[in-house]
């Protein structure tokens, strides 16, 4: 028999108890859906927990410490040789006490970075070009919106948090800064008095302007000048702002990030880091780690997903039981006729199959529809009910493709499970039984 | 056509391990030559539908052996048994056994279907084989909606589609009035002559046996073979 007269012959019979089908459809496409929504959740929190680690750092990123000691610019050099290494950055804090540019001032980060080895581990600008010279700094994105005037004593006095807040604006820088130059000040401490020095302050120039963070709610305004300006920094200073400069035979870092080609090179460059009595971090050995506890909770969740499929199957089995017994007298005429019991095995399997491929359809299509809807109202509901804003980029429910691989096996996995025993029992159908109508 | 040897067989009855055995039919033997029409005739419970069942594989036989056009058929696995009753045997049912929920032409083409034949040929052999049965304007028709006489019509063209060599028909005139019985007999005859398919038929109504080219008889489960049409006439 071909497929094609087994697909019409089961679609005519299925047409015979449209409601007894329906409903069974229906139970499994409930049971479908709740299995992946169920699940959704588990892998919404998944994603949740991975974009967080994920939220400052890059994936082929690995950052390498020293047990005993800071990392000098030996290691770095040992560090670059490693093969499938891209770039080796290296930076270290600068003493500074404030920036301005006129009347506007910011209190940020200054890091001395080697600035080709940036570029190389993928640093990018928005505007201008990267330090050629000394005196030549690179900001970051949002470091021109964060200088700001010194606001006047009391000045929030009599106003509400929006006010003030609106009148801290007004005091913010306006304008590029692009090619202006900006006051670096620098307080020191007399090492034998503890006092303080007479502040000393250098003219650098912006010749770039850092890339937009990715992450909305990342602000960066921090100001990266050349190991030049850093050194002068130093002489004039001290590294703890002391005054004095031992002299060091190494150069030291105070990080110092290896960067490989491609994600699935970093454990192979971190297992040879470490053989080397490196200490290192990096975000694939954290989410590996991760990823174990996760995989057990979600598999944990479809486990419990998968009770309510077994339940929908109990309704396939019945529906499929009781379409054998009121076949029995046909089944019996076919297996006359010359119908092999493999076909008539098939001809139920098949009609099992389809009540579950329509169920499994339905359910996944469902499980989409209200996963999006959750996720959509979920921040309405948060702000209206609870007056808070709902974290950016949140996710009640995620549905990957692979939960919907894993649902649709599991669905038809249990569907046919559930209509091979009555299938079987249709090839068991005695023909003479069938024949004298006493089934 | 048909070689049945040695053939007996019993009937187990009640719960297992506590059944009664009732032999029903004891050392049977049976040849039916291709072209012939024979008639088996016999008392309500002699055994006679249990011989046809047997020598149609619904039943296995314990004791004995049957040959069905040159294939050895007991022992047959089931799914054999099915392939080898679509291929070489044609049944006719007192009770007609069509299934309810098909049209006339499907309860026709089925046997078509199930030996995988295309679409367009099964069409043209469906409405044929229903022209020829004379049934061409009740091809839409589901067995409920026909008379007695025309559902027995369909059950003929459906034992007739794949063109067997062997027909089986037990009592295929018991649910018929006597004008379809006479217009049956007919047509099997005709089939026989025409095409040289050979008839066993179970029956106990002497006019249908009248048919038959050679008539044996089973009293309580034994064969009297050999009698020639004639000589049971006589």
């Amino acid at each position: 028999m071909r497929f094609k007269d087994k697909h019409r012959f089961v679609r005519s019979n299925m047409k015979k108890n449209k409601t007894r089908v329906w409903m069974t459809i229906l139970a499994s496409t409930i049971g479908c859906a709740f299995l992946i929504m169920l699940a959704s959740v588990g892998f919404a929190v998944h994603k949740s927990a991975i974009d967080n680690v994920m939220e400052f750092r890059m994936v082929n990123e690995i950052t390498v410490n020293k047990e005993n000691g800071e990392m000098n610019e030996k290691d770095v050099k040992k560090l670059e040789k490693i093969g499938k290494v891209k770039a080796v950055t290296r930076k270290k804090s600068a003493p500074v006490d404030r920036v301005t540019i006129g009347d506007y001032q910011i209190m940020t980060n200054v890091m001395s970075a080697h600035m080709p080895s940036e570029k190389k581990a993928g640093f990018e600008l928005a505007k201008g070009r990267m330090p050629a010279s000394k005196n030549e700094v690179v900001v970051g994105y949002q470091f021109a919106q964060e200088l700001s005037k010194t606001p006047p004593k009391d000045f929030a006095n009599g106003l509400s948090e929006e006010e003030a807040q609106k009148k801290l604006k007004e005091l913010s820088y306006k304008g590029d800064i692009l090619n202006k130059t900006l006051t670096y000040h620098l307080k020191g401490k007399d090492s034998e008095t503890q006092s303080n020095t007479p502040e000393k302050t250098l003219e650098v120039k912006v010749v770039g302007i850092g890339k937009k963070p990715v992450k909305e709610w990342i602000s960066d305004n921090s100001v990266f000048i050349t190991d030049d300006l850093y050194n002068e920094v130093i002489s004039l200073v001290g590294e703890d702002g002391s005054g004095t400069n031992p002299a060091k035979e190494v150069k030291t870092y105070d990080e110092v990030k290896v960067y490989t080609a491609t994600a699935e090179d970093v454990k192979a460059v971190t297992d040879k880091i470490e053989k080397m009595d490196y200490q290192t971090y990096s975000i694939i050995k954290e989410l590996k780690e991760m990823n174990v506890y996760f995989t057990l909770f979600k598999a944990g969740l479809i486990l419990i997903g998968a009770i309510a499929v077994l339940i929908a199957s109990i309704g396939i089995f019945n529906t499929m039981t009781m379409a054998v017994t009121e076949r029995s007298q046909d089944i019996g005429i076919m297996k006359a006729i010359g119908a092999t019991p493999k076909t008539i095995k098939r001809i139920f399997l098949l009609e099992s199959g389809y009540i579950g491929l329509w169920g499994v359809g339905l359910g996944t299509l469902l499980a989409y529809i209200v996963s999006y809807s959750v996720n959509f109202a979920f921040p309405i509901i948060v702000e209206q009910f609870m007056h808070e804003k709902a974290p950016e980029g949140f996710m009640l429910s995620y549905i990957p493709w692979s939960l919907t691989v894993i649902a649709v096996t599991i669905c038809m996995g249990v569907t046919l499970l559930s209509g091979w025993r009555p299938a079987a029992k249709a090839t068991t159908v005695d023909v003479l039984k069938a024949l004298r109508r006493d089934v | 056509m048909i070689s049945v040897e040695n053939l007996s067989y019993a009937f187990k009855i009640g719960k297992k391990g506590k059944e009664n055995i009732v032999p029903v039919l004891h050392d049977i033997n049976l040849h039916v030559a291709q072209g012939e029409i024979v008639a088996v005739v016999g008392r309500s419970g002699s055994g006679k539908s249990t011989l046809l069942n047997l020598i149609s594989g619904f039943i296995q036989p314990e004791v004995g052996s049957i040959q069905l056009n040159g294939t050895q058929v007991s022992g047959l696995s089931e799914s054999k048994w099915a392939e080898f009753r679509l291929n070489n045997l044609g049944f006719i049912f007192q009770s007609f056994q069509l299934i309810p929920s098909m049209t006339a032409y499907e309860n026709v083409e089925f046997p078509l279907v199930l030996q995988g034949i295309g679409e367009k040929e099964r069409k043209e052999r469906t409405s044929e084989m229903l022209k020829r049965v004379g049934l061409d304007p009740y091809q839409a028709h589901y067995p409920g909606e026909l008379s007695g006489g025309q559902q027995q019509r369909v059950s003929i063209a459906r034992a007739l589609i794949l063109n067997p060599p062997l027909i089986l028909a037990d009592e295929p005139t018991g649910s018929l009035d006597s004008e379809n019985e006479k217009e049956l007999l007919t047509f099997i005859k005709e089939l026989n002559r025409k095409f040289g398919i050979t008839f066993l038929m179970i029956t106990h109504d002497h006019e249908v046996a009248s048919i038959a080219h050679r008539k044996v008889e089973i009293i309580d489960g034994y064969l009297q073979e050999g009698r020639k049409l004639h000589e049971v006439q006589r």
